[in-house]
């Protein structure tokens, strides 16, 4: 037995090898792109990525909690898809957008408490409370709108989506502002540390005399008021709802988290990496798009980068073999 | 845990390196020091199970009080009374003679309790300081956000006083299990706790580490800290105890210093009847077969140098040896977990070839160590486990049949006597000893000829301790052979008819009839020459 306290830190080779796939993913596919379509590069098409990506991570972001938690939350597209519904028929009422985008989070919120009880209080398995949520959410979504779009937001939301700053678009700024505020809250407040001891060993912080079954409610409350958010900044760039936009939107989340090297594994994980999965994401979605292919062959690729990905960590983490 | 200079006396009398026994390791306290924390008439009932009648329980400040019974006598349940992990039916708790009520580990807290339990509190992947800090975070004067440096510098200081020098900024998983253990005490400290109760603290130390954690101990009984201390390792309270206390049943047995009872003592008030320390005499002139397992210069990726050893049918062969003496790695290559580079194996005459599936069914069965995780289903029946090994052989026409399935079930818990009303029970729920007879039973089903034991009795009460020991018996008087994994020496001496003790590797040498004494064994597992 060595007298080692703790493991000495990483040379910086193994470090390159233990980036999160995503990031071997974007060094790959960005050259690829690059020389298939002169597009890709064109200011316009970045500018596209980043908005795109934008959205993406109000969803990842809180997914990544859920995960750190070691839970699942698939209901999150649906719930954006509603969220944007509830926004988007207030603002053609001539409603105002600030009220529109509480409308949104207080709608998000809403769910995430349910979902959340559900999983802390009742200890249901957090996958299938979402399933059941997803189909709550989804069909509320279609009711409310008999199946239709949702058009004629007025000229508030219209500021939104065509203003900048420094040429870079508001949707990107406030996602930027949102993910620093998530950074914040895990790594330097109670609420995020217990993110990780819920994931890591429940028991434990139970024990130490914390109401855990309040804050787990609260990771998936939070969820739900990015969900409104993500709601908000979907509404903006399509400047119109569809009852189902969002659908599909948690998959591509969780490959996110997944790519940013967060594991269902006892609180393992971290939140930038989530914004190079988010990254991987929108880069391989958007080359795809430019390269016409399909989004149903998009979804294959993602998948099997995802399982790719696990397979990677699992190499790794055995020093590459497989058994 | 793992030095086999741990248990040189077989009476468990003390530690070879301590040099101490029961009585007389340090006078009894003359003047009772203030009542911290005192329990009256605690009873709590569970559905079917009263797991606490009426127990009483003085902690005076600057002693160290130790539980003893079996498993389920309510060690665990009394503990978890006071730091309010469960609600009491009823009874009384006082705290410097004030009667106070907790329902919640943090009313338990607020009252200076700390506890370390049995598993591991962690959260692998926070920092140690966080860890040590987990639910009573330093804030600084800016809301929500946690002071990460005061956090640190609290940490470290604490960690620094009991001994541990780190990077407080390291995941805790980053940390051997032993300095983890450390990390649940600093936390405890952290509290300025007033009671402190360790459940098993010295379960996964090794010899060294538990010595610096009695040092510890010693240190917070100095300060005046009461301390309440659980353990099955006899030696430890002999060095530690100020008071004892034993449960049996949920009921207080015995409440005494050391130096008013002795070790035999404690040992019925616990069982509650005399226990034999298993003895050869009787069983000498068992009958011995041929060589059912032979091992010829068996060579490993794993570090086994040319292994040869063999085992007859009717015989119960101990293979003993310090950590790392490849003690089980003779088990895996023989169960055919690791593949053999260079030697063979003989299984009844011919050479053990195929992977584990066919050995098994060849006749060969390992009860692992760790039982838990690789030994049993938890979460399934004790008959589903009873089957686990044999689907194969009780139903060749590979269709389920339940009614077969409960009479082999019935049949199995009968003639292993687990302690169960019937089989369709949560092996999960089981004692120690009874899961330990359901793998065993498993492998009987399966028609096992050879039977590999890695530690046995490990995390098994005295009493099913001697049941274990009583089975092993059983099997090689129906002619079934017994290769026996431990680090209990006495165990070891008193049950085996012959002893290989390894050493990196290699066979270091083999004991039989009167050169099998603990200390030969210990003599060959740690000489160079």
């Amino acid at each position: 037995m060595t007298e080692l306290v703790a493991k000495p830190p990483a040379s910086i080779g193994t470090r390159l090898l233990n980036m999160p796939g995503a990031a071997f993913i974007t060094i790959a596919l960005v050259p690829l792109f690059a020389f298939s379509n002169d597009a890709f590069l064109g200011a316009s098409n970045l500018t596209n990525i980043m908005v795109q990506t934008s959205i993406l991570l109000m969803v990842a972001v809180p997914m990544t909690y859920v995960i750190l938690t070691e839970g699942l939350d698939i209901s999150m597209g649906a719930v954006v898809s509603l969220c944007g519904v509830a926004m988007a028929l207030y603002l053609a009422d001539g409603g105002g957008l600030f009220v529109a985008i509480l409308i949104a989070c207080a709608v998000g919120a809403a769910f995430g408490a349910f979902n959340g009880v559900c999983v802390a209080y009742f200890q249901m398995p957090s996958f299938v409370v979402t399933l059941g949520t997803m189909g709550v959410a989804h069909g509320l979504a279609l009711i409310l709108t008999n199946a239709s779009i949702v058009t004629g937001l007025g000229d508030q939301i219209l500021a939104l989506q065509t203003g900048s700053l420094a040429a870079i678009p508001y949707t990107v700024l406030i996602a930027i502002s949102l993910y620093a505020l998530a950074h914040l809250i895990l790594y330097h407040t109670r609420f995020g540390t217990y993110v990780f001891a819920i994931g890591g060993n429940r028991h434990g912080l139970e024990l130490a005399g914390i109401p855990v079954n309040l804050w787990h409610t609260g990771v998936y409350v939070f969820a739900g008021l990015y969900a409104g958010i993500a709601a908000t900044l979907l509404t903006t760039r399509t400047f119109s709802a569809h009852p189902t936009v969002a659908i599909g939107m948690e998959f591509d989340a969780i490959a996110a988290v997944i790519l940013g090297g967060t594991s269902f594994d006892r609180g393992k994980g971290w939140l930038f990496g989530t914004v190079l999965g988010v990254i991987a994401i929108g880069v391989l979605r958007n080359g795809l798009n430019l390269m016409a292919v399909s989004s149903s062959v998009q979804a294959v690729a993602i998948g099997l980068l995802v399982i790719g990905t696990l397979l990677l960590d699992k190499l790794r983490a055995n020093g590459w073999r497989l058994t | 845990m793992g030095n086999l200079a741990e248990r040189l006396d077989p009476d468990g009398g003390g530690r070879v390196n301590a040099d101490v026994s029961l009585q007389g390791v340090r006078p009894a306290q003359v003047s009772p020091a203030p009542c911290v924390l005192s329990v009256k008439g605690i009873c709590k009932t569970y559905p079917g199970v009263q797991a606490l009648q009426n127990v009483d329980l003085d902690l005076h400040a600057g002693e160290v009080h130790a539980i003893m019974g079996e498993n389920g006598a309510g060690k665990s349940s009394l503990i978890k009374a006071i730091v309010g992990a469960i609600t009491c039916d009823s009874g009384e708790i006082r705290v410097d003679g004030t009667p106070v009520s907790i329902n919640t580990p943090a009313d338990a807290q607020t009252l200076g309790i700390a506890a370390i339990h049995q598993e591991l509190s962690l959260v692998p992947h926070l920092s140690i300081a966080q860890n040590v800090f987990l639910g009573r975070e330093p804030m600084t004067g800016v809301p929500f956000m946690v002071d990460h440096r005061k956090m640190a510098d609290d940490a470290a200081a604490i960690l620094h006083d009991i001994g541990l020098d780190c990077d407080v900024g390291a995941k805790a998983d980053s940390l051997k299990v032993a300095h983890q253990q450390v990390v649940e005490i600093a936390k405890a400290l952290s509290q300025n706790a007033r009671v402190l109760i360790l459940d098993e603290p010295t379960a996964s130390l090794s010899d060294r580490e538990a010595d610096a954690l009695f040092a510890m101990i010693d240190r917070l009984r100095a300060k005046g800290t009461a301390i309440v201390y659980i353990s099955h390792r006899m030696n430890e309270i002999g060095r530690l105890a100020d008071r004892i206390t034993v449960l049996r049943d949920g009921k207080r047995v015995l409440s005494a210093t050391p130096s008013e009872i002795s070790t035999d003592e404690i040992i019925v008030a616990m069982v509650g009847r005399p226990v034999a320390q298993p003895s050869k005499e009787g069983r000498a002139d068992r009958p011995v077969g041929d060589a059912v397992l032979e091992l010829e210069d068996v060579w490993t990726g794993t570090g086994l140098a040319g292994i040869t050893m063999s085992i007859r049918a009717g015989e119960i062969v101990g293979l003993a040896g310090l950590v790392g003496s490849g003690r089980t790695e003779v088990a895996r290559a023989i169960f055919g977990v690791d593949p053999v580079l260079a030697g063979r194996i003989d299984w009844m005459g011919a050479p053990l070839t195929g992977d584990t599936p066919e050995r098994v069914k060849s006749g060969i069965a390992l009860v692992p160590e760790d039982r838990k995780e690789q030994g049993l289903c938890l979460e399934q029946t004790i008959s589903q486990n009873l089957l686990h090994a044999s689907f194969w052989k009780v139903f060749p026409k590979r269709l389920f049949r339940p009614s077969r399935a409960r009479s082999i079930s019935r049949d199995s818990i009968a003639k292993l006597r687990v302690a169960t009303p019937h089989g369709e029970k949560r092996v999960g729920l089981l004692s120690g000893g009874n899961q330990q007879k359901t793998v065993i039973g498993k492998w009987l089903n399966a028609d096992a000829r050879l039977f590999i034991f890695d530690e046995p009795t490990r995390g098994i009460d005295i009493g099913a301790k001697a049941e274990i020991v009583d089975l092993m018996i059983a099997l090689v008087e129906r002619g079934n052979s017994v290769l026996m994994i431990s680090s209990e020496l006495p165990e070891l001496v008193g049950c085996c008819d012959r002893v290989y003790v390894l050493r990196e590797g290699e066979v270091a040498g083999e004991l039989a009839d009167a050169d099998l004494t603990e200390d030969a064994i210990l003599r060959l597992a740690m000489h160079h020459d």
